[in-house]
């Protein structure tokens, strides 16, 4: 159980490290579908060796909404946009950098926690939050709406990956209501979406700087 | 459907009423709800004290719910914050921990909130409101760090374990914990300097708001400060005393001073309800020292002499408020100098008025003037305290509540006068109309509170002794006179207000009826007025507001620091011919030019300061969470 949980954290912070390196969105997308669906089979491997039988249901839950549902709509949102950034002179190294800071950070906060823990999982749970660190860093620097959305999905993916690993999963209701508010936000950030493509023609935020009070 | 509002708060004010009393005779009980609110549950606790402001919040609450009914404003604004009002007053004195307390307290000055802006057309109202809400919920603000202190610190928010553990705690955190409450229920009670928004509220709102506001709200800031100087916190060191005292007299002195040059009728009666709060305020700081000097006689007679001009207070500000309200009503108007002549108009209301302004400005034998000489009784025997320092305090207060008797005394002669008397100012006021029976049944009834209070004193001092001894622990009887005279400290001041009521009208009675007895002319003989000889009285001869208070102005010059403004147009052809001369005379308010323009200039700054943090960036906005969260991890 140990080598499966931690093999699949290092997977999925790959998949993350590698959203970080790619600059065209279909394949930021692509490995967003794969970060959750490996999550879904990390569910489904904790819940196997743990005797959790409800974490299967979970996983497949995790696969149909984040895996296949939540692409789709991002895919709507992303329509239209050119594939690559139109801006020249953006680089992939300095997020690389930081995104590698985030990783070590992650190790360093979680010590503690793993000094306190016995679980045999332990060794994934800094993986899993450097997971969502990273989402957050996305988030922050998102050049559009897509961005963001991207970035506020993986940092949520992050700590789904957190409580699956340091508790064996929370309580279904929980999750439930985890799922129908991720799902909620990518339908709004669509509707925002549109609204804000259909005022400025453009998500790009430095359009939105003019909003200052 | 208007009218479902004042008779709600009309229904709830009578049960507070009954309730109230029952506490005031020792009817005590205890109501909890643990699962209603979070931190503590919902607990109501009926004592002495809280029964009297519970009662006073039902005895005021009824004749201004009468009022309301018989006033045709905007209906229906405000006929859900009205009783909300009403309810949440009574919840405050009767809170035993902190939620439930904080909530009533809110709700209080949220209800009240909406209350003021009652005009939301008019400017003035909405800075009202606003100026109101700020200090409201600076007030607030002191209040939860007092009591979430005083919680961490004995270990829960109930306010009988704070009572329990509060002795046992350092000397520094008690003061720490007073002080807190006391800027926290001062604000409330609008003791200065934190008096901004009484003056510009009470004018706002309605007139029977206005008069629960005067007559009660800023009472439970009297409430508070009493529990926490001398119950929550136990005997607190001599300073507690001599601060509450000193606030006291320069409120006292300073409200009526500015009562005494404003020409707003109802601004004029919130600066005289500030003026009120101080006096009140002065009885409670000496009952405070005596308390902690020992002297529990004194205490108590210093504490009654407090509570009963709590009562008193509410009594004939609630009078005298809703008269205003009549008036107003009537002119459409609340500059004092568009007024007058309304006597002949408004006569019922004027003689209801004219019964307020004797109380306020404390004739024998009505209620003002008992309770403002207990509370001088009890300041004269100060020479039982053997420290210098405290007896200057103490001369101090003796020296600024004579000043406010006597500029009180001035400014409602002033009030009643220019408002009443002479002829009528403007159109609006020679056209004014009586109030409508209900709201006259309103005032009526307040009227004769007022005389009642005067003349019942030797059965009113002995209950608010019994509770002013149940909040300092004190059970021990204490002779206060018989059913004639009240006889105070083993014969140290006796009053017996029946006999003065007695002896004034034999003084009216006697000559009539020596008259009659030696057989004067009976009979009327209908003869012009005299006119000081002149041929034509108009209004525009007659005494002004202004007028009558500048001499003061003049004597106070260096408070008030009036400005004057002489605006003259000369006939262009010559300059010989004026064509029009404007003159102005304002005040200006120390407070505003000296304490809290530089206070929201520096916070201006500060602001403009902290703007550069807003960059209008999204990313920035997200990096701020990234970075206070990893921060939190780390220092975690």
């Amino acid at each position: 159980m140990t080598t499966a949980a931690n093999l699949l954290a290092f997977l999925g912070l790959t998949a993350t490290l590698l959203l970080v390196w790619r600059q065209s969105w279909p394949a930021r997308l692509h490995l967003f579908a794969v970060q959750s669906a490996l999550l879904a089979v990390l569910a489904g491997a904790v819940g196997i060796f743990a005797g959790k039988w409800a974490l299967l249901g979970v996983g497949a839950v995790v696969l149909v909404v984040k895996a296949w549902m939540i692409p789709r709509l991002l895919w709507r949102i992303g329509a239209g946009v050119p594939v690559r950034p139109v801006a020249p002179g953006r680089s992939s190294g300095i997020p690389l950098l930081v995104a590698g800071v985030l990783v070590v950070a992650a190790y360093v906060i979680m010590l503690p926690v793993n000094a306190a823990t016995e679980l045999p999982t332990e060794g994934g749970i800094p993986l899993a939050f450097a997971m969502a660190l990273i989402g957050l860093y996305l988030c922050v620097t998102g050049h559009d709406a897509f961005g963001h959305t991207l970035g506020f999905l993986v940092f949520e993916n992050g700590i789904f990956a957190l409580a699956i690993l340091a508790t064996y999963g929370l309580p279904s209701i929980v999750e439930a209501g985890v799922f129908l508010d991720v799902l909620v936000v990518v339908l709004i950030m669509e509707g925002v979406v549109a609204q804000v493509r259909r005022e400025h023609a453009s998500t790009e935020e430095e359009r939105l700087r003019e909003l200052r009070g | 459907m208007a009218a479902a509002g004042p008779l709600v708060a009309l229904a709830i004010g009578l049960v507070a009423f009954v309730l109230g009393l029952g506490g005031v005779a020792g009817n005590t009980w205890t109501v909890a709800v643990p699962w209603l609110v979070p931190l503590g549950g919902l607990e109501l606790t009926l004592d002495p004290l809280a029964g009297l402001f519970l009662a006073l919040v039902g005895g005021v609450a009824l004749p201004a719910s009468v009022f309301a009914l018989g006033s045709t404003g905007r209906a229906g604004r405000g006929a859900l914050a009205y009783p909300v009002f009403v309810a949440s007053m009574c919840v405050v004195p009767l809170a035993a921990n902190t939620m439930t307390f904080v909530m009533a307290w809110e709700l209080m000055s949220l209800a009240s909130y909406f209350l003021v802006l009652h005009e939301r057309e008019e400017r003035a109202s909405v800075r009202a409101a606003w100026v109101y809400a700020v200090m409201t919920h600076a007030g607030l603000a002191c209040l939860l760090a007092g009591m979430l202190l005083m919680g961490a610190w004995t270990g829960s928010p109930r306010f009988a374990d704070w009572r329990v553990a509060a002795p046992a705690l350092g000397a520094a955190a008690r003061s720490v914990a007073f002080v807190l409450l006391a800027a926290g229920f001062a604000g409330k009670a609008g003791v200065i300097p934190l008096h901004v928004w009484l003056p510009l509220a009470h004018p706002a709102a309605p007139s029977h708001v206005s008069a629960l506001m005067s007559g009660v709200m800023i009472k439970l800031g009297v409430y508070g400060l009493l529990r926490a100087g001398l119950d929550w916190l136990g005997v607190g060191p001599a300073w507690w005393g001599v601060a509450v005292l000193l606030a006291g007299t320069v409120s006292s002195v300073i409200g009526v001073l500015y009562a005494l040059v404003d020409h707003d009728l109802k601004r004029l009666l919130a600066f005289s309800s500030i003026e009120n709060v101080g006096i009140i305020l002065i009885g409670a700081g000496a009952g405070m020292l005596y308390h902690g000097a020992g002297l529990e006689g004194l205490a108590l007679l210093a504490l009654a002499a407090a509570l009963y001009h709590t009562i008193n207070h509410a009594a004939f500000k609630t009078l005298l408020f809703l008269g205003a309200g009549a008036v107003v009503h009537a002119t459409g108007t609340r500059n004092m100098e568009g007024m007058g002549g309304l006597i002949k108009r408004m006569p019922w209301t004027a003689a209801c008025f004219l019964v307020g302004s004797a109380a306020i400005a404390a004739l024998p034998p009505l209620n003002g003037f008992v309770s403002e000489w207990l509370t001088f009784v009890a300041l004269l025997q100060n020479t039982r305290i053997a420290q210098p320092i405290l007896n200057l305090t103490f001369t101090l207060g003796i020296a600024g509540l004579a000043l406010t008797s006597g500029l009180a005394m001035a400014c409602f002669v002033k009030a009643f006068g220019i408002t009443f008397l002479a002829l009528p100012r403007s159109d609006a006021a020679a056209r004014a109309h009586e109030a409508p029976p209900v709201m006259r049944t309103a005032m009526v009834a307040l009227a004769v509170a007022c005389v009642a209070l005067g003349l019942g004193a030797t059965l009113v001092v002995p209950a608010l002794v019994s509770v002013a001894g149940a909040l300092t622990g004190n059970r021990t009887p204490v002779a206060v006179g018989d059913w004639l005279t009240l006889g105070v400290s083993g014969g140290f001041g006796t009053l017996s207000t029946l006999a003065i009521a007695a002896a004034l009208g034999a003084a009216l009675a006697l000559p009539l009826i020596a008259l009659r007895l030696a057989g004067a002319a009976r009979g009327r003989r209908p003869y012009e007025t005299w006119g000081c000889g002149r041929m034509l009285q108009t209004s525009r001869m007659e005494y002004t507001a202004t007028a009558f208070a500048d001499p003061f102005r003049r004597v106070f010059d260096f408070f008030y620091r009036p400005e004057k403004r002489l605006d003259i147009e000369f006939h262009p052809g010559a300059r010989y011919f004026v064509q029009r001369i404007e003159y102005a005379n304002p005040t200006r308010s120390i407070f505003d030019d000296w304490l809290y323009r530089p206070a929201i200039d520096a916070l201006r700054v500060v602001a403009r300061r902290a703007r550069a943090i807003q960059s209008g960036s999204a990313n920035v906005y997200l990096a701020y969470i990234l970075a206070a969260l990893i921060l939190l991890l780390v220092l975690a």
